[in-house]
């Protein structure tokens, strides 16, 4: 429609005429549409290709309308035989890839895992935050297991109050988890949720910490050495 | 999850031992640690310790009084940003004044850490431990 540079030279009144051509024409142009400005799709014969293939959606990055005529390959179209049969279900791929990257020896992974040297519920156990602050101990109640997301459940009482926390154990801020004393007999509950009544209470667990942090310090030879030895178990 | 009628431990001097909640101050929803709320004192500690923290701090609060406090210790699960979580098995408070300032002068038991996200460093200073 090369309305413009013609309309310039001539009287106001032609525009009337123009105008009327282009009501005229318009019919003919919505039926040429296609050509708009869709550059990079060639024209590709629409009919053939399936429904499938038309995203109209907003982008959430330019918060522009996907065009619509853009083709997405698919396995069909490629050519390929099939879709691809063998479908492996992605989440523990990616919980495994996580934990390799989160946890590249392996300590956090053994420490909880279901074997004889494992931490259990019932034991007594020290989270030392990287950030600093009083280590955490208490009573692990239990243990969520759910890859990467895995967690522990401690309960202390830190003066006259109960204090429960949820560490997830993969998480970098957790610096170190030490097992400060084990459970006598093993515990026929997998979560020790009856331990918040009253009667079951086992109250604060400073003691124990105590106790083992002096004997810690009398197994070492020198206070390098201690360090050196809380490190190595830190990973 | 403090909210309207929850019923709070005072842990500090001001005098109040037992106080329930009648609004939580600028927001819509229920109180968390840190959070700021009305509340009206309902029993007060005992007498020996009532006269000292009375002669001791002269910011006596009686039965019957409508003060403001900040939560310091929920039963309810807090979240932290890296995931991990606490709970504490009480509902717990500290008295304060309309400028934000604690009425009492010390506070015995454990706050949440909560309180130093949320600009409560007085709170956090006079606590003996927090978790």
């Amino acid at each position: 429609m090369n309305v413009a540079a013609p309309l310039a030279r001539r009287p106001l009144g032609c525009l009337k005429a123009s105008l009327r051509q282009v009501r005229q024409q318009r019919g003919f142009f919505r039926q040429m549409a296609s050509a708009v400005s869709t550059t990079t799709a060639a024209p590709s014969t629409p009919a053939a290709e399936p429904a499938l293939d038309f995203y109209k959606q907003i982008d959430r990055k330019t918060k522009k309308l996907r065009t619509a005529f853009a083709v997405y390959p698919t396995a069909l179209a490629a050519g390929s035989p099939a879709v691809p049969t063998a479908t492996t279900d992605p989440v523990p791929a990616l919980h495994k890839a996580q934990i390799a990257k989160l946890d590249p020896t392996g300590v956090r992974t053994a420490m909880f895992a279901k074997t004889r040297d494992a931490a259990k519920v019932g034991d007594v156990l020290m989270v030392t935050h990287r950030r600093g602050g009083e280590p955490f101990a208490g009573v692990l109640l239990s243990i969520r297991r759910a890859g990467i997301d895995s967690a522990i459940l401690l309960r202390n009482t830190l003066g006259k109050v109960g204090v429960e926390m949820w560490y997830k154990i993969y998480n970098r801020n957790v610096a170190g988890i030490e097992i400060v004393k084990r459970r006598k007999k093993r515990a026929r509950r997998a979560r020790l949720t009856y331990m918040r009544q009253p009667k079951h209470d086992m109250g604060s667990v400073e003691e124990l910490v105590f106790a083992w942090k002096k004997s810690r310090q009398v197994f070492s030879t020198s206070k390098g050495g201690a360090k050196k030895a809380a490190a190595a178990k830190r990973k | 999850m403090i909210q309207l009628k929850t019923m709070l431990n005072c842990i500090d001097n001001s005098g109040a031992a037992i106080v329930e909640c009648a609004m939580v101050v600028g927001q819509k929803r229920h109180a968390s640690i840190g959070d700021r709320i009305v509340v009206v004192v309902q029993k007060q500690r005992g007498a020996q310790a009532e006269g000292m923290s009375a002669s001791g701090t002269g910011a006596k609060v009686k039965r019957g009084d409508i003060r403001h406090a900040v939560v310091v210790r929920t039963r309810q699960k807090v979240t932290r940003r890296d995931g991990s979580c606490i709970k504490f098995d009480d509902n717990a408070c500290v008295l304060i004044n309309k400028a934000g300032d604690p009425i009492g002068s010390r506070i015995n038991g454990v706050v949440g850490q909560e309180l130093r996200k949320k600009k409560w460093s007085r709170i956090l200073s006079m606590a003996p431990m927090q978790a």
